[in-house]
């Protein structure tokens, strides 16, 4: 991407069992980047499907997050895991119309820290900034 | 159910690259039960295209509606006010309902977006098995309700063939061979008999009928 | 020219036959054929000329059954379902018998998709077993399939497969029986590496009561090498090489691998020839037919009975 970092509209579709707080977390950085981020969450990250990614980059996304709970730890059995296999579906998909799969990414949190939706955010966007890949 | 599966985008685009409104049909029933082409499908492949439309600097509009049926006219007819404003339609039906919507509107553009496949049913979620092949004269009655003309990779009504392998079609290791579950299932049931003579042969008149195949009933008819 | 079967009067008279295969040439030329015909001539009393098999295009069965026949030769004209309805198959039989073939070999065929032409359509209108039942029929009485009536009857000695080696295994024996029913006059089965199975099959058709209602010819094939016996137990269905079999090639140095392949076919055939219910020995050997008449030599069966 040549956009710089500021410049970048992000969505996050997340599961709340993440941060139980994420209500109250999320608020700082929505005040901050205003219409650059929105926040999607989700009672388990399974319930992502491909049409709310496409959705998401159509109404303006240059980056889609979809950030689950560790492998193992989800609350829900394989919910983390039909996550990630309809992520491939949807960057497969785009693919097909010359958009980079990068352009969704799955983020799988380690089980060790726990972090809050806006400290997570913004070690992702913080990597945005330095135009590194995950 | 029908199943079918969306054609590659760069096929669908070609075929709709001179129009710039572009109406999308989907259907709620077979096509949906398979994710090829109900509502959700119709959505993902509008976000798609409209996408790639603006990407490209084009202008394209592209408009989404799914019909619970697109083979029964009823339900087509609720496109008779939309499918003017568009300069082609875009069908998410499996080929049986592609055609019907061009009985009813003779007069548009309309291509498929979906490749029909096969009658078959959901295994589990993701995995759908071809089972029917419509021939006209079922005889699952005989075959422990195993088809052997669609499950048999050669049709045979006398097998199996010298090529079954632990259960396994030659042809395709992870497809089972069809003899072998006909002849375990009817061992189980105590119905071996049912392969003492010989079956004969088809009449696929029945399936091939002399052109496409019909059924009237007066009954049901006005 | 010889208008009787010659497998047949063999078989009638109770000598052990022997048949031998022939695979055409993926071409046209007809001196292929012929010069296989000759290595086989005083070997075999039959030879079995293949149908484009593994779906693959070959000369026609039916062209070299007449090359062959132009020999004076006897052959067996194999037919598959896979390619041909049931119009064309009943016309084949009345043309093969027209040019004086006398024996037929129903088979399925490989499925097309393993051959050279896997967009072809799979035509399998009827299938193994009602084509016996149609040459039979056809035979007997002098009727194709929906009871017209024939202006002549074509002469065929009729013949099945049989593959004791695939699976259900307990199945296999009444198929057998399904095919006799159906009109077989003699069996070529798959060809035999696990002797003890085929003794365990050849149990289950005399209990079936078939051991005299059919002539049976074990199939043989020569091992070329460790590599061939590998592939052919790894990849080819209904295929059965004990472990034993394959060590002993392994055990032998590359060049004398052949010749050990061919003891083994020796040692087989004579085992056959040795079991009651066993009618021939039935030789495949693909790509190889040169050691037809070793093994037929070796194993004492040269030279082939007058009839």
């Amino acid at each position: 991407m040549d956009k710089k970092g500021s410049d970048v509209t992000v969505s996050v579709f997340f599961c709340r069992q993440l941060d139980p707080n994420q209500d109250v977390t999320r608020r700082a950085l929505e005040k901050e980047l205003g219409k650059r981020i929105r926040f999607f969450p989700l009672p388990c990250s399974g319930r992502i499907d491909a049409l709310h990614l496409l959705r998401a980059l159509e109404a303006g996304a240059d980056k889609v997050y979809v950030v689950t709970c560790p492998e193992g730890a989800c609350h829900y059995r394989e919910g983390n895991i039909r996550a990630k296999k309809r992520i491939a579906y949807a960057q497969s998909l785009i693919e097909e119309i010359g958009i980079e799969r990068g352009r969704l990414e799955l983020v799988v949190t380690s089980a060790g820290k726990r972090l809050t939706i806006d400290e997570l955010t913004r070690e992702l966007l913080g990597r945005d900034d330095k135009g590194a890949k995950a | 159910m029908i199943t079918g599966e969306r054609k590659p985008i760069s096929e669908i685009k070609e075929m709709i690259a001179p129009y710039r409104k572009v109406l999308v049909v989907g259907c709620g029933s077979c096509v949906a039960e398979c994710a090829a082409g109900g509502e959700k499908e119709v959505g993902l492949l509008s976000s798609a295209l409209r996408m790639d439309a603006k990407a490209a600097g084009q202008e394209r509009e592209v408009r989404e509606m799914t019909l619970d049926r697109q083979c029964v006219y009823e339900f087509i007819d609720q496109l008779t006010d939309v499918v003017g404003q568009y300069d082609i339609v875009l069908s998410l039906a499996c080929g049986a309902g592609v055609q019907a919507v061009a009985e009813v509107f003779p007069n548009i553009n309309i291509v498929p977006a979906l490749n029909t496949t096969f009658l078959g049913e959901t295994k589990e979620a993701g995995l759908w098995l071809e089972n029917c092949r419509g021939c006209g004269d079922c005889k699952l009655g005989f075959f422990a309700a195993v088809c052997p003309i669609t499950r048999c990779a050669k049709g045979l009504f006398n097998g199996p063939c010298g090529g079954s392998r632990t259960d396994c079609c030659e042809v395709d290791s992870e497809v089972p061979c069809a003899w072998q579950l006909i002849v375990s299932r009817l061992e189980a049931t105590g119905r071996l008999d049912l392969l003492r003579k010989v079956h004969p042969p088809a009449d696929w008149s029945k399936q091939q009928g002399r052109g496409p195949r019909k059924i009237i009933r007066e009954d049901q008819r006005t | 020219m010889i208008t009787e079967s010659r497998l047949k009067k063999v078989l009638q008279k109770g000598h052990f036959a022997v048949t031998a295969e022939c695979g055409p040439p993926k071409g046209a030329d007809p001196e292929v054929v012929k010069s296989k015909g000759k290595i086989l001539r005083e070997h075999a009393d039959s030879i079995n000329v293949t149908d484009n098999q593994t779906g693959v295009v070959r000369l026609s069965s039916l062209a070299a059954c007449a090359l062959l026949k132009a020999e004076g030769l006897d052959p067996v004209l194999q037919m598959v379902v896979r390619d041909r309805n049931r119009i064309a198959l009943q016309s084949d039989v009345l043309g093969a018998s027209a040019l004086g073939i006398r024996n037929i070999l129903c088979l399925s065929g490989d499925h097309q998709c393993f051959g050279n032409q896997p967009q072809a359509k799979g035509v399998f209108d009827i299938d193994s077993v009602q084509l016996i039942q149609t040459v039979r029929r056809m035979r007997d009485a002098g009727e194709v399939i929906g009871g017209e009536k024939l202006s002549s009857s074509p002469d065929m000695f009729i013949g099945a497969v049989a593959n004791p080696f695939a699976d259900p295994f307990r199945y296999r024996a009444a198929r057998l029986a399904t095919k006799v029913e159906a009109g077989a006059e003699f069996i070529q089965t798959q060809c035999i590496f696990n002797l003890k199975r085929f003794r365990e099959w050849m149990s289950l058709v005399k209990e079936l009561g078939m051991a005299d209602k059919v002539y049976i010819l074990g199939g043989i094939t020569p091992l070329k090498s460790v590599r061939m016996a590998e592939y052919m137990a790894k990849n080819v269905a209904g295929m059965d090489i004990p472990r034993e079999l394959i060590d002993r090639m392994k055990a032998v140095p590359a060049k004398e691998q052949k010749q050990e392949g061919i003891k083994i076919a020796v040692e087989t055939t004579q085992a056959l020839k040795e079991m009651a219910g066993v009618h021939g020995v039935h030789i495949m050997a693909i790509e190889w037919e040169d050691a037809v008449p070793q093994i037929v030599e070796e194993a004492k069966l040269f030279p082939r009975p007058q009839v």
